[in-house]
């Protein structure tokens, strides 16, 4: 299988390179593979989620999502890239004035699709996240696990090559983190997505195979 | 009400631009009609040995439209009342030729002191006056007024391009959630900005109305019923259709300027 993200000798840093986060980390993501990405707070895990959706430049080595060098990428190229991803949000990132389905066809709209399309595809994402009949509220009509199924569900609406996950559970009971995990291998397991998830603990229930990173004193490591 | 105070905040601004576009065009073409009447009204007077035709004062300055003699024997019939004939003949066949001349266009003092020059090099020609004192005062106040009227234009232009760029900042500060997350999703800037060009074009368009109102209602009402001469003989030159495209045309620019201003100032997705 192809590596879908690359990094080598990758350095990840705030204040023009004065506050190095992550230093001169190496590993490699496969197509279809589940990652799990933890560690203590601060140590960088959202740092290194937002250099994967290109938020943040890297200040040393290289870090490749999809065949392109995010260190050395054209804001196009960017934009193009990041149609390709599905990115899910602790705080969900809803667009609270629009509608549960406009939301979820966001992708959608941005790549050119057609009304009759969007509104095919908002019904069977929100269909497939068991939000079907909510389709005409507003975000803020809706629970924290449905705000977060509507993410999930937005994150998969245009079947993307990559889903990033920052603490899609954090501010979630266990029964709506249950729902959310299966949707996340679902996706995995029957679309050959990759999927890499920044958490602070690995979900007990988990029935796929997956690879776990740690990320502890700037270094990012595999556990194995 | 908050809507309508956040569009008045676009609108008014604008408004305030049309306003001064609009009155550069009404002032524009009031004052060309003044500006012909002080071209056909100035003529200078030249003295020349022997008689010249138009061509040869053409030839000497492309300014030179007209040529008028000015009839010796009615100057001679003057300054000889009393004399015998054969004096009054005398002097006529001594007096140089004269002639007034007058320009094709209402030019700067200095392209006057030119014209005198250039018709001074001509060996034929024994004098030339300008008048050029009165002309220059006339000239100075003309532009005067042509030059604060411009600048207070500009002035107010500035200020409100500044509140324009204000109120679209606000705008976007309102909407800068629904941006980031289409950023993060790779919308291109176009698209995100979207809502931004979709509101100031809107305000482009109500801007353009008011604006056109304000001037039609002063054609039609309060120029035609004020009893300024100058404002109900130039009243068809206070506000026609074609104005109507070169405000709309206007407030487009102005708006597509700003919004780009702003949606450039963005520094990426805050989180």
């Amino acid at each position: 299988m192809s590596n879908v993200i690359t990094a080598s000798h990758l350095t990840l840093a705030y204040d023009n390179g004065a506050k190095e986060i992550i230093k001169d980390a190496s590993f490699s993501i496969k197509k279809g593979e589940f990652v799990f990405i933890t560690g203590p707070s601060g140590s960088g895990k959202s740092t290194l989620l937002k250099a994967l959706f290109g938020q943040l430049k890297p200040t040393g080595g290289n870090l490749i999502v999809g065949g392109l060098d995010l260190a050395n990428i054209r804001q196009s190229k960017l934009q193009e890239l990041r149609t390709h991803m599905g990115i899910i949000f602790q705080d969900y990132k809803l667009v609270n004035e629009w509608t549960v389905a406009k939301n979820v066809v966001l992708p959608l709209m941005i790549a050119g699709y057609s009304v009759d399309v969007q509104n095919t595809q908002a019904h069977r994402l929100l269909k497939h996240v068991k939000l079907a009949e909510h389709a005409d509220k507003f975000p803020l009509e809706l629970s924290g696990g449905e705000q977060q199924r509507v993410g999930v569900a937005r994150a998969l609406a245009k079947n993307p090559v990559v889903i990033l996950a920052d603490e899609p559970t954090g501010n979630l009971d266990d029964y709506s983190s249950n729902v959310i995990w299966d949707l996340m291998e679902n996706a995995c397991q029957q679309l050959e997505t990759t999927v890499l998830v920044v958490t602070h603990k690995i979900p007990t229930i988990f029935s796929l195979p997956y690879r776990h990173f740690i990320i502890e004193s700037k270094g990012v490591y595999e556990v194995h | 009400m908050k809507f309508i105070k956040n569009h008045l905040m676009f609108i008014l601004p604008l408004m305030a631009i049309l306003l001064g576009v609009e009155f550069y065009l009404v002032f524009d073409r009031t004052t060309d009609s003044y500006e012909k009447g002080l071209k056909e009204g100035y003529s200078m007077l030249v003295v020349t040995k022997k008689p010249m035709e138009l061509s040869a004062f053409k030839a000497l300055n492309k300014h030179i439209s007209t040529s008028q003699k000015i009839q010796r024997e009615n100057i001679v019939s003057e300054i000889a009342k009393g004399m015998s004939q054969s004096s009054s003949k005398e002097i006529l066949s001594s007096l140089p030729y004269f002639y007034n001349v007058g320009l094709d266009s209402y030019l700067h003092t200095s392209a006057l002191e030119k014209i005198k020059t250039d018709l001074e090099m001509d060996s034929n020609i024994k004098k030339v006056e300008t008048f050029g004192s009165s002309y220059s005062s006339s000239y100075r106040l003309f532009s005067f007024i042509k030059f604060t009227l411009k600048l207070f234009i500009g002035f107010i232009a500035v200020v409100s391009l500044f509140l324009i760029i204000k109120q679209m900042e606000i705008w976007k500060y309102t909407h800068r959630e629904r941006m980031q997350v289409m950023e993060i999703f790779g919308a291109p800037l176009i698209l995100r900005s979207g809502v931004l060009f979709k509101a100031a074009i809107v305000d482009a368009f109500f801007a353009t109305i008011l604006t056109s109102v304000v001037f039609l209602y002063v054609k039609f009402q309060w120029a035609a019923n004020s009893g300024i001469d100058i404002m109900m003989q130039n009243q068809e030159a206070l506000f026609r259709l074609t104005d109507i495209a070169i405000l709309l045309g206007s407030a487009l620019l102005i708006v597509i300027i700003s919004v780009y201003t702003v949606v450039f100032s963005n520094k990426g997705v805050q989180e």
